[in-house]
């Protein structure tokens, strides 16, 4: 039987976001996606435990995330408050990303 | 009934939405209806200072008025700017909802969150004023 090895390495792009997410902070938000897709990332790692507040323009820069830097990208969301989730649930968002209670 | 005014900038929201915060707590609003009234008065805030002022290139201000009676809240936004009515702007279709991130439209997902957060929206001219008021019921 011959030996046999297949390796992988996932790109990963980690970003944390505290406090609240409206059309002005989501331009510095949008700034740092815009640098991360130079990288060409496959995942998208977003820790948002402290997090209170995203608007639409929050979710406009997941939407960015994803044009930019392609459909493959799969971003998963860390441990987001309820309120978040249900923004996310109301305009179907849910089903383009992961939500998730921690990642390992 | 309190009248403040802020700039029409985008600094202005995280004020705004302080002071929309502070009248929920103080007439004992949920948590969540707070949350969504916030979102809601955040949105279309947005709209006015961006499609209003910036991107005409014109400077003017946002003028908050909260009142509460009979069991209501009403939280107004009165601006200057050009009239735009939200209500007129083309709402998401139901398949909006269903398509992928990387093909959908940018847009349509303020108003959309908006009108899904409050009890009543209206959008009124008056006095060569936009007017967007937010209603929500509370219990007192």
């Amino acid at each position: 039987m011959s030996f046999h090895l297949q390796s992988e390495t996932k790109k990963i792009a980690k970003i944390t976001l505290t406090g609240e997410i409206d059309s002005l902070s989501a331009r510095e938000f949008q700034k740092e996606i815009e640098k991360l897709a130079a990288e060409s990332p496959d995942e998208l790692v977003l820790f948002v435990e402290n997090l209170t507040f995203m608007s639409s323009a929050g979710l406009r820069v997941l939407i960015f995330a994803k044009q930019k830097i392609g459909t493959n990208l799969a971003i998963f969301i860390v441990k987001p408050q309820e309120s978040i989730v249900d923004t996310l649930e109301k305009t179907g968002l849910q089903h383009s990303v992961n939500i998730v209670d921690q990642y390992l | 009934m309190e009248r403040k005014t802020f700039p029409g900038i985008l600094d202005s929201l995280e004020d705004i939405r302080q002071v929309v915060k502070e009248e929920s707590q103080r007439v004992k609003l949920s948590k969540k209806a707070t949350y969504n009234l916030l979102l809601a008065v955040d949105e279309i805030a947005t709209n006015i200072i961006v499609h209003g002022y910036e991107e005409t290139g014109t400077q003017g201000t946002v003028d908050l008025i909260i009142e509460h009676t009979d069991g209501q809240l009403s939280v107004i936004l009165e601006d200057d700017a050009t009239p735009f009515d939200p209500l007129k702007r083309e709402l998401p279709k139901e398949d909006f909802f269903s398509m992928p991130l990387e093909e959908r439209p940018i847009g349509g997902m303020g108003i959309h969150l908006t009108i899904n957060g409050v009890d009543e929206f209206r959008y009124e001219f008056v006095n060569h004023r936009n007017r967007n008021i937010f209603i929500m019921k509370t219990d007192g």
